[in-house]
């Protein structure tokens, strides 16, 4: 990512979006001073623009925006260690889960689309069927990313381990599931949720 | 003693991809006399897609698999490691958030249920059931073989949810194979990720992250990895030809499910633990090791 020098000011300091990731989050960004044990334990850290300590500096100063536009949020594992290591107790690993939140809602300058398109899909399938189809899911996940001989060779061994079902399973609360999405949708609408 | 008995969640896998650790699992508690009776129409707990863009769906679905367990008398027994985290982390934050528990409520139209004790097989072996007791049930010890026992990253962490055992050194996995007679080797990355669901976006982390597991078991001399988790398995059993490929190593360790080991010792014959589900075929092994 290019460098761009970064003024702050009330103009550029957007404290507000960092108050809703503390609410969704439900830990403070404010008890961070910056040890760095985040990001000496994190096992994707070389693979960030910016690394897990940073994320908390950036929120603390307001730049939500500068990790939105990295990819560091689209590189978490949810592994969990920084959150377990951290010394004030700030979640990390929630917060990331967060931002992943906000980028998605503004369907997000992310470039990192295969891990949403991932993500979406395996949401819709838990829509529609109630239960991970993971058939239809490594499938449609081929298709939809452009990447038709993605993992070609171990399709038909998994098939013949019977570690692919063909067919969704059938499931009572498949409704009750569909009720679920759309009863969160309209609470969002109404403005009930974050 | 009153006769154990559990209402089960076995998660999307373990109807799929992870088949043999639900077959395993259901003869080892056959085996041992312990109830172990699904949760009929159990829904899917989102795992780690939901929560990484939605958390109130998330916690939704864990809320309604909550309500659904009330079905089915006794404490939740739960296999997957992903699922145990998510049902975990939903009774966690709903019990001290009240704010999102009112939100959950609306969104599954019901009561949150947050009573019924989540556990995951290796609490119910270790703690309920009894290694004691584990110990004299085994009829073929496992003698000679030498495993790595693999928690990876959501069995353990973070510090205050599992809570199954410590969050730095945890033991419980050593504590079941050494029971059954198996001998564990101390290893540097039991506790490090596998890259977990980037298999199916990004596989080449999955190919890194993993080959450093490999790597650090073979070091140690192990014969084999033991896992509780159907994505750690995938990733270390599925994927092990191909990062042997990029790598250009060669491991050949079986990755066992650890019901399928403490079947084998049970003396559950071989075929009813889905032994031949793994890629990274055992055979050789138990043929050197005399397991039958």
């Amino acid at each position: 990512m290019k460098k761009k020098k970064m003024l702050l000011s009330q103009e550029t300091m957007d404290i507000a979006m960092v108050r809703k990731v503390e609410a969704l989050s439900g830990t403070s960004v404010r008890r961070c001073f910056q040890c760095g044990k985040c990001s000496a334990g994190c096992p994707m850290a070389t693979f960030m623009d910016h690394p897990p300590n940073r994320i908390v500096r950036l929120l603390q100063l307001g730049q939500w925006q500068r990790i939105l536009a990295g990819r560091s949020i689209w590189y978490c594992v949810s592994c969990e260690t920084c959150s377990t290591r951290c010394p004030n107790q700030v979640h990390l690993a929630s917060i990331m889960d967060a931002l992943r939140k906000l980028s998605w809602d503004q369907d997000g300058p992310s470039k990192e689309s295969y891990v949403q398109l991932a993500n979406r899909l395996f949401l819709e399938n838990i829509r529609t069927y109630g239960r991970q189809y993971e058939m239809r899911l490594a499938a449609v996940f081929n298709v939809k990313s452009g990447q038709f001989l993605k993992d070609m060779l171990l399709g038909p061994k998994l098939l013949s381990k019977g570690k692919l079902k063909v067919f969704h399973q059938k499931n009572k609360n498949m409704a009750e599931v569909e009720k679920i999405f759309s009863r969160i949708e309209e609470m969002r609408r109404k403005g009930e949720a974050l | 003693m009153t006769a154990l008995s559990y209402s089960y969640y076995p998660g999307c896998s373990l109807h799929a991809s992870a088949s043999e650790y639900d077959l395993s699992t259901r003869e080892v508690f056959a085996s041992l006399g312990i109830g172990l009776e699904e949760i009929p129409d159990w829904i899917c707990c989102g795992a780690t897609p939901a929560h990484n863009v939605d958390e109130l769906l998330s916690l939704s679905l864990s809320a309604k698999n909550l309500e659904l367990a009330e079905q089915v008398p006794g404490d939740m027994a739960v296999a997957c490691a992903s699922c145990f985290s998510r049902l975990k982390f939903a009774q966690h934050i709903l019990g001290e958030n009240e704010t999102k528990r009112k939100l959950v409520e609306k969104a599954i139209d019901a009561p949150v249920h947050l009573e019924r004790r989540v556990k995951h097989l290796l609490e119910i072996l270790v703690r309920d059931y009894g290694l004691e007791q584990l110990a004299t049930a085994v009829k073929k010890p496992l003698s000679g073989l030498t495993v790595a026992c693999y928690y990876g990253c959501l069995l353990t962490r973070p510090t205050d949810v599992p809570n199954l055992d410590c969050t730095e050194a945890p033991t419980i996995m050593e504590q079941v194979m050494e029971a059954v007679g198996a001998q564990t080797v101390p290893w540097t990355h039991r506790l490090e990720c596998c890259g977990a669901n980037f298999t199916l976006s990004r596989p080449p982390v999955v190919q890194q992250l993993s080959n450093a597991v490999l790597e650090s078991a073979k070091t140690a001399g192990a014969d084999c990895i033991v896992v509780a988790c159907p994505l750690c398995h995938g990733n270390l059993d599925i994927r092990q030809k191909e990062i042997e490929g990029v790598y250009e190593t060669s491991y050949g360790l079986p990755i066992f499910y650890l019901t399928q080991l403490v079947g084998l010792a049970l003396g559950v014959p071989q075929e009813r633990l889905g032994l031949d589900a793994l890629i990274v075929s055992p055979q050789k092994l138990f043929r050197d090791k005399k397991i039958n």
